[in-house]
């Protein structure tokens, strides 16, 4: 892809490149130029907005399609069937052992984040300002889990050893304890848990797990519901096993919230958007089975 | 006993692979417009990615891999099952797409969205669903669907056109949600 000189006829050539420009395939001279020119010309940004809101529109569409839950089983069989060796026991050992392994290894130097000049965890007033500039455009209902998020997993300073099982079941009491293994079963490979806790934040409990891996953050909050807390009227993004996911995005930070019973459950990471919600849909059926057995 | 002496592979199958199934299937039963003649490639998409898991390299892209055996996957099944024979449709296409950019209407439902995609040619509709619903780069569209990066850019731009050609149509036929008008530099 060449680089565009804008001037004369600006608008025809602007046009020429708004499906690559929003697809964040142009050089980056050539996007300035584009990015210049719309920032000037109403009838080029309505049409990039138009666009933009065409891809996002078709991508909830397609991600709100329920996949068939007893795919993963079939698959599972099919590759299972010639063999005399079980699949699934094979990959559970698998699994407990790579959560185990994950849990135990030491943590490495959050380079990416010490870098960010963000507020201090003691400083509730500018954590608010950070959180509330950042989120000005997303449901009310997702800055829940946003929030939390920021505050826990973002401006946190993390010790270089992650705590140990024992240490986080104590930390999440023994009604919470057990979604850890829920957790380890379902969370993307080469992640580690290096945060398991109750927490209070903008008096709100949760109950928040955080995982690392090569710098990215991801979260699973979960919130009690209080009274308009809602979900409905968004437009749902997944929809794994009949749990309806509504996933947002504000700044570099995706949100997946889905609702169970009483609570309201979010996946929120700095992942892209598609990759969040393949996790959210990932944990949902786990969690929202937990979490619909859990008294409040 | 098959699984004993690869223990690892497996693991790394299971953790490399199977995270993408709902990506994978969404995307076939898009192309295919049919979720049970879907679930059937899928299923054939792992039991394939399985057996040629000792060519796939541990830490390159794995997502991409598996969308590139889909594609193969579904040319297969169309050539064995649908007897479709695979048009040269992106020149064809290109001379009946307007040159104006067609209103997009304001409410479009996810069904009427889907509505829409399905009556996009295939093989625009492929990159569509690679590019901008899967997220992928042109790059990794033109290497999964084995065509040049050329071809996906001018797939993307047409694929989009006749989506909104298709939405603003059905718009007009059957008043989906109110228009705003299109504008032209």
């Amino acid at each position: 892809m060449n680089r565009i000189q804008f001037g004369e006829g600006a608008c025809e050539k602007t046009r020429k490149y708004i499906d690559s420009y929003i697809s964040n395939e142009l050089l980056i001279e050539t996007n300035h130029d584009v990015l210049r020119h719309i920032e000037t010309c109403p009838s080029c940004s309505a049409e990039v907005e138009a666009r933009t809101q065409l891809r996002n529109r078709l991508r909830s569409a397609v991600k709100s399609q329920a996949v068939p839950p007893e795919l993963q089983v079939q698959i599972r069989e099919r590759l299972a069937k010639p063999r005399s060796h079980s699949w699934m026991a094979a990959s559970w050992t698998r699994g407990a052992m790579a959560a185990a392994a994950t849990i135990l290894v030491c943590a490495g130097v959050w380079s990416t984040w010490s870098r960010e000049k963000l507020p201090a965890i003691t400083d509730r007033p500018a954590q608010n300002t950070y959180i509330q500039k950042i989120s000005a455009s997303m449901a009310a209902v997702l800055k829940v889990g946003l929030g939390d998020h920021i505050h826990c997993a973002v401006f946190r300073k993390y010790p270089k050893t992650p705590p140990t099982v024992d240490v986080m079941e104590e930390k999440l009491g023994p009604e919470y304890k057990g979604l850890l293994p829920v957790l380890r079963a379902s969370v993307p490979e080469g992640y580690r848990i290096v945060m398991a806790h109750q927490c209070t934040y903008n008096e709100r409990k949760f109950v928040h797990f955080t995982m690392e891996k090569n710098g990215t953050l991801l979260s699973l909050v979960i919130a009690r519901k209080q009274p308009g807390d809602s979900l409905e009227g968004l437009s749902a993004s997944g929809d794994p096993a009949g749990i309806p996911i509504f996933q947002s995005s504000a700044a570099k930070y995706e949100v997946a919230g889905f609702d169970a019973g009483n609570f309201l459950a979010y996946v929120v990471s700095d992942l892209k958007s598609s990759t969040n919600l393949q996790v959210a849909e990932n944990l949902a059926p786990g969690v929202h089975h937990f979490l619909m057995n859990t008294p409040v | 006993m098959f699984f004993s002496h690869k223990p690892v592979r497996t693991a790394d199958f299971e953790g490399a692979a199977m995270p993408h199934l709902n990506d994978i299937y969404r995307t076939a039963a898009r192309v295919l417009g049919n979720d049970a003649a879907a679930n059937d490639v899928v299923q054939d998409v792992f039991l394939q990615a399985w057996k040629s898991f000792d060519q796939f390299e541990m830490g390159t892209n794995c997502r991409a891999w598996l969308f590139k055996i889909l594609f193969h996957t579904l040319n297969h099944y169309r050539r064995k099952w649908l007897n479709i024979r695979m048009v040269k449709e992106s020149e064809e296409i290109l001379e009946h797409c307007t040159a104006n950019d067609p209103p997009l209407p304001e409410h479009i439902t996810d069904e009427e969205m889907l509505s829409a995609l399905a009556t996009v040619p295939e093989d625009f509709r492929s990159v569509v669903l690679l590019v901008d619903v899967e997220e992928f780069s042109y790059k990794d569209a033109a290497g999964i669907l084995n065509v040049p990066i050329g071809t996906v850019m001018s797939r993307v731009s047409r694929g989009r056109r006749l989506l909104r050609e298709k939405l603003a149509g059905m718009a007009q036929s059957y008043g989906i949600g109110r228009t705003q008008e299109g504008k032209s530099a």
